[in-house]
């Protein structure tokens, strides 16, 4: 039979280990001696994946927010608990990051539309004289027939 | 199932085992809650974690209607030897390669059982296998992706790591499916085929997927499954996770908590 | 310190930004805009907001750890899947907050390094230990309480992602101060044992409470500046006041006992009064010395390196760093 999972990490075996209250930190069996520390590279946790949710059918996918990942894949495993553990979920979508396309932040004004454009407005339409005109005109020219 | 009928300490074993195996397999999970590899699999993880402990605490429910005491005082008032539980779910966590290959083993045969359970003529439980099922899907695909990348798509060292653990851990999976006494009764009376044929569609999917994961399975015929847990014989690592899952509320056991 | 800026570091070189830009951008935020990640931001701005959402993060990741020493002696089902769950949502907290503090510039990876090192700074009130289970009821209960003041008040605040994190967070907050409040009122309407151990462990923790919205205005430094721009959003003593005003009430009301004779509300002024809770030791724990400062580096070392593997199996050097958009 196996020996089971005996094979902990700590590399300092003949160290006296940390003394913690908490029983699952002592089976880590970490040294009570500071263990040195290498600094992470960058990518060390892989590589944001933005995330879109939708609640229920019928409803616009929102961006809720992000997770590191190694690829597609993973970021979906993550994303999934990240994001959708409470409440209900129809769809989650994710994408990497650098995938995204946007305009330049230096190029923002281009968002800035001249006025002016009314004619793509409802309001620039008023249409109820242009009624009560036609309606009056109409009137108009009855009385106009009836009297000849 | 008619109650009286001499199917219900079948019924009750049965449900026994999957929710000890459920408890304690969560037990474990959970000591990785807050000290994960990467903060994201930190939290899919401890959500995997509170599955099993909520299908455990669902099965005893089950077990308290069939006339057995309150969830909480089987789960945290019971020794070992009143355990039912395999022994792959009992050895501590170790590395994450180990805990990785124990998820995947037992949630590919967890998602078998549900599955012939759907069609449970003991209906609660069949209700609780359609209940469980989107769960079981999710722990399913967590597992399998882990498994495929770091046994195919990572390093040299993934690889061997993930190898070493399926060796380690193959054995101890096979003995979720020791036979008991029960199992023709379950399966005479529609309730569980049996722990063999589960075995074998347990098999039939997880090769294919240790293949994908360029990963080498033990020959069946050349490991011992770790057997005796099904009839209260456990490894030494049962009870002192009990005594320490038990400590504070056995401590004042007629309080509220 | 969840976040709060209680130590403010003074402002620098605020002059030598260019004064339309600055001026525009404060009339933005007093107008109630938010500020996105691409806007243009005075350097003192972005360094100081970057310096709490990463605190804010820290602080989340460490105080998993305290409440983690329950995990699996929790007492029941309902106690056992709830103490998870809060644990859990912590760690999803730090992973938002690093995301959100991602924005302004610094990898996550260089911030959980700096954690790591020992350089950053994260809450004092997790470098003290959860000795019995009714510590983990008051954790819950009193310091995400404070949190949540603290966390309420900044999501008002004037940059976007770090507000947006915080609604987010806020909600999962509600959850953690029922479920610490319920367990809190169950220990002391239960056995004499468990009001005795929930009273002691209220004693151990008033002291660390009084110190989290740190130290008194008296002391501290001042920033009209922080708080014009809407990143400090209320001094360390009007939260401390709000927490009192809340909680006091509700913990006499238990029967339990504050260990403060002094503790009391002036009738005249409205406000608290409070005994001296020990600033020394504040400044003892926050440079280091504090009875868990030492194992919760220990901890979060070792638990990056049995991680490392993982990471390292599936790392793709060759990528570019992008910062995520939030
Ligand atoms: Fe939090
Ligand atoms: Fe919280």
């Amino acid at each position: 039979m196996s020996s089971g999972a005996s094979h902990h990490t700590s590399q300092h075996p003949k160290q006296v280990a940390l003394q913690s209250l908490d029983p699952r930190v002592n089976r880590l069996g970490i040294p009570s001696e500071l263990s040195d520390f290498a600094p992470k590279p960058l990518q060390d946790e892989w590589e944001p994946y933005e995330v879109f949710w939708r609640e229920r059918p019928g409803e616009q996918p929102v961006h809720v927010g992000t997770v590191r990942a190694p690829d597609p894949e993973m970021a979906l495993v993550f994303a999934k608990e990240n994001y959708c553990r409470r409440g209900q979920t129809y769809s989650l979508w994710v994408v990497r990051t650098a995938d995204i396309h946007t305009f330049h932040p230096a190029e923002i004004d281009i968002f800035e539309t001249a006025p002016g454009k009314m004619y793509r407005e409802p309001d620039a339409y008023k249409v109820v004289q242009k009624i009560l005109r036609l309606k009056r005109g109409r009137q108009h020219d009855q009385e106009a027939k009836s009297t000849s | 199932m008619r109650p009286g009928s001499g199917i219900v300490p079948a019924v009750k074993d049965l449900l026994y085992r999957m929710a000890d195996d459920a408890l304690i397999l969560g037990h474990r999970h959970s000591e990785w809650t807050g000290l994960g590899p990467v903060l994201e699999e930190d939290i899919a993880f401890s959500s995997i974690a509170q599955d099993k402990i909520g299908h455990a605490y669902a099965l005893y429910q089950l077990l308290h209607e069939l006339g057995e005491p309150e969830p909480d005082r089987i789960a945290f008032f019971r020794d070992a030897p009143q355990f039912r539980c395999c022994h792959l779910v009992e050895y501590p966590n170790g590395g994450y390669d180990f805990s990785l290959m124990r998820h995947f083993l037992y949630d590919v045969a967890e998602q078998c059982r549900y599955h012939l359970l759907e069609s449970s003529r003991y209906e609660p439980l069949a209700q609780l296998a359609r209940k469980v099922r989107g769960e079981i899907k999710y722990h399913v695909f967590h597992a399998t992706q882990w498994v495929l990348h770091l046994g195919a798509r990572g390093t040299e060292e993934s690889h061997q790591r993930m190898q070493q653990a399926l060796e380690q851990v193959f054995p101890l999976a096979l003995g979720i499916f020791e036979p008991t006494e029960y199992d023709d009764l379950l399966a005479a009376a529609s309730i569980f085929p049996g722990e063999r044929p589960l075995q074998d569609r347990w098999l039939e999917t997880i090769v294919p997927l240790i293949e994908q994961a360029t990963l080498r399975l033990p020959a069946l015929e050349a490991v011992v499954p770790a057997y005796g847990g099904r009839c209260g014989i456990h490894t030494e690592y049962l009870q002192p996770l009990l005594d320490e899952m038990g400590e504070v509320i056995r401590s004042e056991p007629e309080a509220e908590w | 310190m969840y976040g709060n800026l209680s130590l403010v570091e003074p402002l620098n070189g605020v002059e030598q930004e260019n004064p339309e830009k600055l001026a525009e951008f404060e009339e933005r935020i007093s107008r109630g805009e938010k500020i996105e990640p691409t806007d243009w931001m005075p350097r003192e701005y972005r360094r100081q907001v970057l310096r709490l959402v990463e605190q804010h993060a820290h602080s989340e990741i460490i105080g998993a750890l305290p409440e983690g020493t329950w995990i699996t002696r929790a007492p029941g089902f309902k106690r056992k899947l709830a103490l998870m769950a809060k644990v859990q949502d912590e760690v999803g907290h730090a992973q938002l907050l690093y995301s959100a503090a991602e924005t302004l510039g610094k990898p996550r990876e260089f911030m959980i390094n700096d954690l790591l090192s020992g350089k950053a700074k994260y809450s004092n009130v997790f470098n003290y230990p959860a000795l019995t289970w009714a510590d983990t009821a008051i954790i819950a209960w009193l310091v995400d309480a404070g949190a949540i003041i603290n966390q309420t008040l900044n999501s008002k605040g004037s940059y976007g992602p770090y507000t947006r994190a915080l609604e987010r967070i806020c909600k999962e907050e509600a959850f953690h101060l029922k479920y610490g409040y319920d367990n809190v009122v169950t220990l002391a309407s239960g056995t004499k044992r468990q009001r005795q151990m929930l009273q002691e462990a209220l004693n151990r923790w008033w002291k660390p409470i009084m110190h989290f919205f740190g130290p008194p205005d008296a002391v501290s430094v001042h920033s009209e500046k922080l708080m014009r721009w809407k990143v400090k959003m209320a001094s360390n003593d009007e939260m401390r006041q709000m927490f009192l005003d809340a909680y006091v009430p509700r913990i006499w009301e238990l029967g339990l006992n504050i260990p403060d004779p002094n503790l009391r509300k002036d009738p005249e002024t409205g406000k608290w009064e409070y005994s001296d809770p020990d600033w020394d030791e504040f400044w003892r724990v926050i440079n280091g010395n504090g009875p868990c400062n030492r194992e919760r580096l220990a901890v979060r070392r070792m638990a990056d390196e049995l991680g490392a593997w993982v990471r390292r199996a599936l790392l793709k050097p060759e990528r570019q760093y992008v910062a995520p958009l939030f």
